[in-house]
C-alpha cells in the first residue's frame, strides 16, 4: 500500500507537472471547429462505451480506466 | 406572392443587406437547434460459443438540455441473460456431480467437458441519473446516482466528478469519485469460502446476504495538442472490500499423484456432489491502479481512436489494453468504423485451476477463469448512417476470441497436463442503435 | 445628449459579463465571454451608444430627428443623409420584393387599428380612409431627396431594431475578439461562438408565457436571430383573432398568420426582414420560408 500511494502522489505531480508545459499547445477558441464535432468528442458514443465496459467487466478482471469501474454486478 | 418568385427574396435580400450595412460579405450564420431530449438507443445481442451465455438487452439513454449548459441524463438497460457458465471444476474422464447453486437438486457433467452450471439465467435491470453543469466560467460540475437490480443482486451507486479548465480551454482537468454499496443474495446463500461443496438440501455452509463496498477515484487530464489532435490521460485508483466472492464458483480438491479429483460419497439415500469440490476464496480486499491513455485524431474527415490501458491491483493481476477504432466515412452521411481491441491479463496470486488434497487449504484460491492467465481479441466493424433530419442508426458486429493457458506449476499430478483445463472463450456482439432528437 | 433611463448595468453571470440597458422600447442586453470587466464595460458602451444613436436618430416618437422632419414635411422634398437613404433604398427593394406588403408607409393604419387584446375592430369606411395615405408608389424618392405627399408618414420601426442590432454587433467585434452575443427584445447577433460551449444557448418563448420554460432551445455560434410576432398584440372579435401585421394593401391584418416565426439568418436584419415577410404571407409563411432555406421557426 505505502508503495502505491507513492506512485499515486508521483502521477499527481507528474499531471500537475505537465500542467505548465502545456501552455504553448493547444489551439484558439475559433479553431475549434474539428474539436467540436461529435466524433472528436473523448466519448463519442456514451452508450456503446457503456455496454462494452460492461461485456469487458464481466469476462475480463480490469475495468474502467477511461472512467469510473464499470460494475454494479454480479457478473464479476 | 408567387411560389417561384419567393425562391429569389433570400437572395435579393442578401444583396441589400450587403449594401444597408456596408459589409460585402457575412459569415454563414450557423444555428442548431437543440433538442430538449436527446435519446441513445440500442439493441444488444451477445452470444458465447458452446451454449454459453446469451444476452439480449435494450439500452437507452436520454440527455435532457437546459439552459446555462445544465443536463440531465438518464439511462435504462434491461439484460435478459442465459445459458451456462464454467463453474471452476477441472474436466475428468469420468462423469462429475455438483449440487446446483440453490441446494435443492444435483447436476451431472459429461466426462472429459469443463463443467458448466447451466442454471445461469437472470434478468437485470439498471438505472442511473446524472446531472451536470457549470460551476462559473471554467469549472462545471457532475454528480449521479446508480442502481441496479438482480434477481440475486443489488447495487447502489453515486458519483461525483468536477472538472476545470486551463490554458484557454485547451487543458481540462478533471476529479472523479464514485462510491457503490452492493448486496449480493445468491439463491441458497452466499457460501462460506472454503467450504466444501455439500449434499442436496445440506445448507449448513451458507451464509446469509453478503455485502461489497467499492470506491473509484479517477483523476483525469486532456489536452488539446492542435487543430486535428486531442489527448487524455487518466489515473485510477479502485479499492473494494467485502465479500468480493463468486458465490457460485468452485475448486476441485485433486489427488496429489493422478491430479483427478477425489471422489466422495454422498450421504446415504441423499444427492450430492460426487467429488470433493470448495467454495472459491478469494480475499476481502482488492486494491487496483489503472493508467489510461487516448488520443484522437482527425485526418481529413477521418478519425483515429486510440488507447492504452495498464491496470495492475494487489492480487498481481496486471493487464495491458489496446484499443484503435479508425472512423471511415462514406460520403457526406454514412461511415465505416472498424475495431480493434487487444487485451491480455497475467493470473491472480491465489488462482489455483485445482487444489493438492495432500495440502492444507491455502487461505484464498479461485478457479474463475477471469482471474487466470489470458490474451483476448475483439475484431469488430461498425456501419453508422445519419438520416436526413440529423438522426443516427448504427449497426455493429464484433468477435471477441479470449484465449488462455494454464501455467504449468498450476498442474497437479499426471493427469491434468493432457486436459484442457482453461475455458476458453468466443463471442460474438452484434448491436443496432438508433439516436434521435425532439 | 443623454436621455432619461440611460443608464448601463453591468454584472457577472454564470462566468460572463452581461450589460443591460433599454433602447427601442425593449429591454437590450450584450453577453461577452472576457474575464476582464472593464473590456465588458467598453464593449457595453459601444453596442449601447450605437443603439441610442440609432433610436435618436430613426425613432418616430422624437421630436428632433430625421423621420419627424419627413413626416412633417408637409409635402416638401427632404435631403436625407447617407445613412438614412440607404435605410430608405433598403425599404424600397422590399417593397418591390414584397409585392407593396412591405411598406414604410403603412404606419398610420395604427390610427384606426389598436391591438390592445380587445374587439376593438375599425369600419371598413375608417381604413379605407387611412388607405389614401398610405402606398410607398406614392412617394417620390430620387435618393438622396425624398418627397411625401402631404399626411403622409414613414415609419422605419420595422427595420431599425434588427439594423441596431447588426450596426452594434459590428461595433463590438470591432472591439473586441471575445465572443459577444447582441440581444435587442429577442432580435439578436452573436459575433462568434464562444470557447466554452457549442454556441450561445437562446431560447425561444412558449407561446404561453405560464409554461415558464422555453419552447426550443438554439445554439447559435454566429449569425442573427430575429423573431417576428407577438403572442400579446392582437384583437379578438366574433371569434376572430386579428394579428397585429397589417397588409398595407388592404389596410386589414393578414388573415392566418402564424403567432411567431423565429428565422436564422446571416444577420439580423435578413432573420428580420424573412420573418417579417413570411408573417404577410398569412397561411402560406411555411411554404415561403421553406423557399428561403433558412433555419426557421414557426408557431401558429
Amino acid at each position: 500500500m505505502k508503495k502505491l500511494n507513492t506512485i499515486a502522489s508521483a502521477l499527481l505531480v507528474a499531471g500537475l507537472a505537465g500542467l505548465s508545459g502545456c501552455s504553448s499547445m493547444g489551439v484558439e477558441p475559433w479553431e475549434r471547429d474539428i474539436m467540436a464535432k461529435d466524433e472528436m468528442q473523448l466519448t463519442s458514443d456514451p452508450l456503446e462505451a457503456a455496454i462494452d465496459d460492461h461485456i469487458y467487466f464481466s469476462k475480463e478482471a480490469s475495468s474502467g480506466g477511461r472512467g469510473f469501474g464499470g460494475g454494479g454486478c454480479g457478473c464479476n | 406572392m408567387s411560389r417561384k418568385k419567393s425562391k429569389s427574396v433570400a437572395a435579393t435580400l442578401t444583396t441589400a443587406t450587403c449594401a444597408l450595412l456596408g459589409t460585402t460579405s457575412t459569415t454563414p450564420v450557423n444555428a442548431q437547434e437543440e433538442d430538449e431530449w436527446e435519446l441513445d438507443t440500442a439493441l444488444l445481442y451477445y452470444n458465447e460459443d458452446g451454449n454459453r451465455v446469451q444476452d439480449i438487452s435494450f439500452k437507452m439513454l436520454a440527455n435532457r438540455n437546459f439552459i446555462d449548459d445544465r443536463v440531465l441524463s438518464l439511462s435504462l438497460g434491461v439484460d435478459s441473460l442465459t445459458g451456462a457458465t464454467p463453474i471452476g471444476a477441472i474436466p475428468f474422464a469420468g462423469p462429475q456431480t455438483f449440487t446446483s447453486p440453490s441446494g435443492n437438486q444435483v447436476r451431472t457433467a459429461p466426462p472429459g467437458e469443463i463443467p458448466l452450471d447451466p442454471s445461469f439465467l437472470d434478468t437485470r435491470v439498471a438505472l442511473t441519473a446524472n446531472w451536470q453543469q457549470p460551476l462559473g466560467r471554467l469549472s462545471s460540475f457532475n454528480a449521479g446516482l446508480s442502481a441496479s437490480s438482480e434477481y440475486d443482486y443489488l447495487h447502489l451507486g453515486a458519483n461525483f466528478k468536477l472538472s476545470r479548465d486551463f490554458n484557454k480551454r485547451n487543458t481540462t482537468v478533471s476529479l472523479g469519485l464514485a462510491f457503490a454499496a452492493d448486496e449480493l443474495d445468491p439463491v441458497g446463500g452466499a457460501p462460506t469460502p472454503l467450504t466444501p461443496m455439500l449434499d442436496v438440501d445440506d445448507l449448513s455452509n451458507r451464509m446469509g446476504n453478503q455485502n461489497k463496498d467499492v470506491m473509484d477515484v479517477v483523476l483525469g487530464v486532456s489536452q488539446i495538442i492542435n487543430q486535428n489532435l486531442i489527448m487524455q490521460f487518466n489515473y485510477s485508483f479502485s479499492s473494494s472490500d467485502g465479500y468480493l466472492n463468486d458465490p457460485y464458483k468452485i475448486v476441485s480438491l485433486v489427488d496429489p499423484v493422478t491430479g483427478d479429483p477425489v471422489p466422495r460419497i454422498p450421504t446415504p439415500g441423499v444427492d450430492g456432489p460426487s467429488h470433493e469440490y470448495r467454495f472459491e476464496s478469494r480475499p476481502g480486499e482488492r486494491t487496483k491502479h489503472s493508467l489510461f491513455g487516448q488520443a484522437k485524431y482527425y485526418m481529413n474527415g477521418k478519425v483515429l481512436d486510440a488507447s492504452y490501458r495498464y491496470m495492475t491491483d494487489d492480487w498481481d493481476i496486471d493487464s495491458h489494453t489496446v484499443d484503435v477504432r479508425f472512423r471511415w466515412p462514406i460520403g457526406d452521411r454514412s461511415y465505416l468504423e472498424p475495431h480493434f481491441r487487444y487485451y491480455t491479463q497475467t493470473h491472480a496470486n491465489f488462482y489455483r485451476t485445482s487444489l493438492d488434497s495432500s495440502l492444507p487449504l491455502p487461505p484464498h484460491a479461485s478457479a474463475d477463469y477471469r482471474l487466470g492467465e489470458f490474451d483476448a481479441i475483439t475484431l469488430g466493424l461498425k456501419y453508422g448512417w445519419k438520416t436526413e433530419s440529423g438522426n443516427e442508426w448504427s449497426a455493429r458486429l464484433e468477435a471477441y476470441s479470449a484465449d488462455g493457458s494454464v501455467p504449468a506449476n498450476l498442474l497437479i499430478g499426471s493427469n491434468q497436463g493432457g486436459l484442457e483445463m482453461y475455458p476458453d472463450l468466443d463471442a460474438i456482439i452484434a448491436q443496432f442503435s438508433y439516436s434521435f432528437g425532439w | 445628449m443623454t436621455r432619461p433611463g440611460r443608464s448601463t448595468e453591468i454584472r457577472k453571470k454564470n462566468g460572463h459579463f452581461e450589460a443591460r440597458f433599454v433602447a427601442m422600447g425593449s429591454p437590450c442586453e450584450v453577453l461577452l465571454e472576457s474575464d476582464s470587466e472593464s473590456n465588458a464595460a467598453a464593449v457595453a458602451g459601444s453596442v449601447s451608444t450605437e443603439a441610442w444613436r440609432i433610436e435618436d436618430k430613426f425613432s418616430r416618437y422624437l421630436p428632433d430627428n430625421i423621420v419627424h422632419r419627413i413626416n412633417n414635411s408637409g409635402g416638401a422634398p427632404v435631403e436625407v443623409d447617407d445613412e438614412t437613404a440607404n435605410l430608405i433604398d433598403f425599404a424600397a427593394t422590399l417593397y418591390e420584393m414584397s409585392d407593396g406588403r412591405f411598406d414604410i408607409t403603412s404606419g398610420v393604419l395604427r390610427e384606426a387599428w389598436n391591438f390592445d387584446g380587445s374587439d376593438n375592430v375599425p369600419a371598413d369606411s375608417e381604413v379605407d380612409r387611412i388607405l389614401e395615405r398610405v402606398g410607398w408608389s406614392k412617394v417620390k424618392w430620387n435618393r438622396p431627396e425624398l418627397i411625401l405627399t402631404a399626411g403622409m408618414q414613414i415609419d422605419l420601426g420595422g427595420i431599425a431594431k434588427e439594423y441596431a442590432v447588426d450596426k452594434a454587433a459590428s461595433e463590438a467585434a470591432a472591439e473586441t475578439d471575445d465572443a459577444c452575443l447582441v440581444n435587442f427584445g429577442g432580435d439578436l447577433v452573436a459575433t462568434k461562438a464562444p470557447t466554452r460551449s457549442k454556441g450561445w444557448q437562446v431560447g425561444i418563448d412558449a407561446l404561453d408565457q405560464a409554461q415558464g420554460l422555453p419552447q426550443k432551445l438554439i445554439r447559435l455560434q454566429n449569425g442573427g436571430l430575429a423573431t417576428s410576432g407577438d403572442a400579446r398584440r392582437f384583437l379578438l372579435k366574433d371569434g376572430i383573432r386579428y394579428s397585429h401585421i397589417l397588409d398595407p394593401t388592404t389596410g386589414w391584418p393578414v388573415r392566418n398568420a402564424p403567432r411567431s416565426i423565429t428565422v436564422a439568418a446571416d444577420t439580423c436584419t435578413q432573420a428580420g426582414m424573412l420573418a417579417t415577410l413570411a408573417m404577410l404571407e398569412g397561411q402560406g409563411a411555411e411554404t415561403f420560408l421553406a423557399d428561403q432555406d433558412c433555419k426557421y421557426w414557426c408557431y401558429r
